[in-house]
């Protein structure tokens, strides 16, 4: 290829690169000169004392502390109902799935990876209203629907991570247990799970961005603005992606918007915490199970 | 078409009959017709040019091609066992990997400790005994020539050992099991030396244990320990004693 050209085109990845940077950069500045001011106890606990409010002693009423442990509860029960049937999912389509019927899974899980997630929304609310209809009038959109709902949204992409990591397992990985005399199932839990976890934690670290920062399903599933921490899986809870959403669309005080990019810092702080805190354990994992060559 | 092979030592007892096996891969025929036997507890090597299924004879052999989506077997494959012929298709296939063990061509230890990696197929079998599986790790590691490297660091990670260590422990692993027939696909080609001397004065010891059945691209190897050579060739294992071809490979 002609100098030039190649030229060129390194200049365009080195400016890609730069400018997704920069652009990540720029963001978190704006946030960080928006919204350091409002970071303080008060934005989190109210009028509460933040002892009494951690140790759940008195109920915070305006502050940020219910729509934090929302989310971090929204989080582990998503990622907790869609690990085990993401996972299962992926190592069916890996290893038990017949042939004939693989590109209809592989074409049906495109479509569910591609739904809108307001559309996932807008079914969890028919179930719950349907539910209200059918089975108990005490069922109103709420925390188990909105969590069952984000782990229909994520599961593509813990489906697809194990599948992929299975799929493109050396063979001679895939044949060491069955070799040895394992079953199918010995050769998955003691082999091929193994040998992939740091990868299956890939695919959780996704779903955990994913469902830390998605406001249209849990919008039409059962958060609300003012609901106190959650006491049971059928009542209704409060969420900072939500918050930050109603705050920056209908603020009464500039007070109130500053509020808004506080929950902003909060919010990207605990992704950078969960996603970090998986990435060691990834690492962990790499290490204890490092494939050889 | 029969299977002859060049017969260094006269045969004594059959492990495995092979009749008119017929393999296909998404219906082109890979093996066409095999006929031949494998002498018990006898070191008995197939040769033959790269591509031409040796390795797929020894993955039907201890039904590991089952893994690979496409495949399929034409014909009948016996199993000497308990001194009845057991069509290999009518074992459950468990049961017939402990009886058929298998070492590949590249050391695959598992990412686990030393022991742990020879007790694998105990544990598999769901054996608890601490002291029985102490005994037996011990046992393989000594018939393996493994133990006195090892000894003192048997809880040290197994991807740690050198390559010819490695496929040492795979053999060790694979011998925990007491089966009656080991495969070894081509065992030293991924090895130095020095190394593949090692595995071939212990494949030479293990033959008075089980039957052996080795496919080999080294001549020096297969000329030197086996008892039998096989040639396949064109999907055919050949029907003439072919002398030449072993003195082929040597140049």
């Amino acid at each position: 290829m002609n100098r030039f050209v190649e030229y060129q085109i390194k200049l365009f990845c080195w400016i890609s690169g730069i400018v997704l940077i920069s652009a990540i950069g720029i963001i978190l500045a704006f946030l960080f000169h928006k919204g350091i001011s409002s970071l303080n106890f008060s934005l989190i606990f109210g009028e509460t004392r933040p002892l009494d409010g951690l140790l759940l002693r008195n109920e915070v009423f305006d502050g940020l502390f219910p729509a934090i442990v929302g989310t971090l509860l929204l989080i582990f029960t998503s990622i907790f109902w869609a690990i085990p049937i993401g996972v299962a999912s992926g190592i069916y389509l890996a290893e038990y799935c017949n042939i004939k019927w693989k590109p209809l899974f592989n074409l049906m899980l495109d479509v569910l990876a591609g739904i809108p997630s307001i559309l996932v929304g807008l079914f969890g609310f028919a179930v719950s209203v349907f539910l209200h209809k059918h089975l108990s009038e005490h069922i109103y959109p709420c925390f188990l629907i909105s969590s069952l709902a984000l782990a229909c949204l994520v599961l593509p992409y813990i489906i697809r991570t194990t599948e992929q990591s299975l799929v493109n397992l050396p063979f001679f990985v895939k044949t060491t247990g069955l070799a040895l005399g394992a079953s199918r199932l010995q050769n998955i839990l003691f082999i091929l799970i193994p040998y992939n976890l740091s990868r299956i934690i890939s695919g959780i670290i996704l779903a955990i961005g994913r469902c830390a920062e998605d406001t249209a399903v849990i919008m039409l599933t059962g958060v609300v603005a003012m609901a106190g921490i959650p006491n049971s899986l059928l009542s209704q809870y409060e969420a900072l992606p939500f918050y930050i959403f109603y705050i920056s669309s209908d603020y009464n005080s500039q007070e109130e918007l500053m509020n808004g990019f506080g929950a902003c810092i909060i919010l990207l702080s605990i992704c950078v915490f969960l996603l970090t805190l998986s990435h060691i354990l990834k690492r962990k994992a790499a290490i204890r199970f490092a494939t050889h060559t | 078409m029969p299977l002859i092979h060049r017969k260094f030592t006269p045969m004594k007892n059959i492990k495995i009959r092979i009749n008119d096996l017929n393999f296909f891969y998404k219906k082109r025929p890979v093996l066409k017709g095999l006929k031949g036997v494998v002498e018990e507890k006898a070191i008995t090597t197939i040769i033959g040019p790269s591509g031409v299924g040796k390795t797929t004879f020894l993955m039907i052999i201890n039904r590991l091609y089952e893994s690979i989506p496409g495949c399929r077997v034409e014909g009948k494959v016996e199993i000497e066992l308990n001194d009845k012929y057991i069509d290999i298709h009518k074992l459950p296939v468990t049961t017939l990997r402990k009886k058929v063990g298998m070492v590949f061509q590249v050391p695959n230890p598992l990412p686990m400790s030393i022991f742990k990696n020879i007790a694998f197929p105990l544990r598999l079998s769901g054996i608890k005994d601490r002291k029985y599986i102490n005994d037996k790790v011990r046992g393989a590691l000594k018939d393996a020539f493994l133990w006195d490297e090892v000894k003192d660091r048997l809880n040290d990670s197994a991807l740690e050992l050198s390559g010819g260590q490695q496929q040492r422990l795979c053999i060790a692993r694979a011998m925990i099991m007491e089966p009656e027939v080991l495969l070894f696909d081509e065992p030293t080609s991924s090895l130095d030396m020095e190394a593949a001397l090692k595995i071939t004065r212990l494949l030479k010891t293990l033959k008075q244990r089980c039957t052996l059945v080795i496919v080999s691209h080294y001549a020096d190897l297969t000329r030197r320990i086996s008892d039998h050579v096989l040639t396949l060739k064109e999907g055919v294992l050949s029907t003439t004693a072919n002398p030449q071809i072993i003195e082929k490979l040597d140049q």
